[in-house]
């Protein structure tokens, strides 16, 4: 699990919940988004959009399966890049 | 046995022209990154629900909604392009996540007047998230109600 704010300023909306989706979907693990008792599913663009994760917000990546540790990184990078 | 009604139809939300999902002005949507799907050049701000389904999704900003059938259709709506900027401005919506709605409620009230300055366009996608086969009708000119779409 790899911990992380969001920096995006209008946070997850359309254009970067599709690039997480995007990235989420090219793993075999499940990815998940978790924040307070919440968990989010980064290959479903309705479950990110309906976590209103705002900037500023701590965010927790976190993936299940085979390739988890790879998924983990990249998503948590994507995170970090994504400002807009 | 529980006999659940299959979702054969989806009638248009919108009143305005229909907008083919390769001609979005906005790479995101026409690229089917999110899915495939269509879009539609509202001539009124006026949404209201296609298909009898479940609200799953109210973005804060209210630009974006998510429905969901009992047959696991999940469509998106995303009125306007780079609408979030607005923050919320111009969006009255009258639904919340987790109600359910039938086929014909309104689900929310555009200013489209007021906001189509401030916007790249108004031009809405609406993509089938749940990656669910469909058929765009041959229809130019939607009004609310006409059958947009049909479900294998």
């Amino acid at each position: 699990m790899l911990k992380t704010t969001i920096k995006a300023a209008t946070g997850l909306h359309a254009r970067p919940a599709s690039l997480l989706v995007k990235e989420a979907s090219s793993f075999k693990s499940d990815v998940f988004l978790l924040k307070d008792d919440n968990q989010y599913n980064c290959k479903s663009i309705i479950s990110i959009m309906s976590s209103n994760l705002a900037f500023g917000d701590e965010v927790s990546v976190q993936a299940v399966g085979d390739d988890s540790d790879e998924a983990e990184k990249k998503i948590y990078d994507l995170i970090n890049s994504i400002e807009d | 046995m529980i006999f659940s009604k299959k979702t054969k139809e989806m009638f248009s939300p919108i009143e305005g022209e229909l907008v083919k999902i390769q001609d979005i002005p906005d790479k995101v949507f026409s690229s089917k990154m999110m899915g495939d799907g269509f879009a539609i050049q509202p001539k009124s701000g006026n949404v209201y629900s296609p298909f009898d389904s479940e609200v799953v999704l109210v973005f804060e900003t209210g630009h974006a909604l998510g429905l969901k059938t009992k047959d696991g259709i999940e469509i998106l709506i995303h009125f306007g392009l780079d609408t979030v900027n607005l923050k919320g401005e111009g969006f009255d919506v009258k639904v919340k996540e987790g109600m359910k709605v039938k086929k014909g409620d309104l689900l929310m009230i555009v200013d489209i007047e007021g906001i189509k300055d401030k916007v790249p366009s108004l031009v809405t996608p609406i993509i089938f998230t749940s990656g669910t086969s469909f058929k765009l009708e041959d229809i130019q000119n939607l009004s609310v109600g006409d059958k947009v779409v049909s479900f294998e």
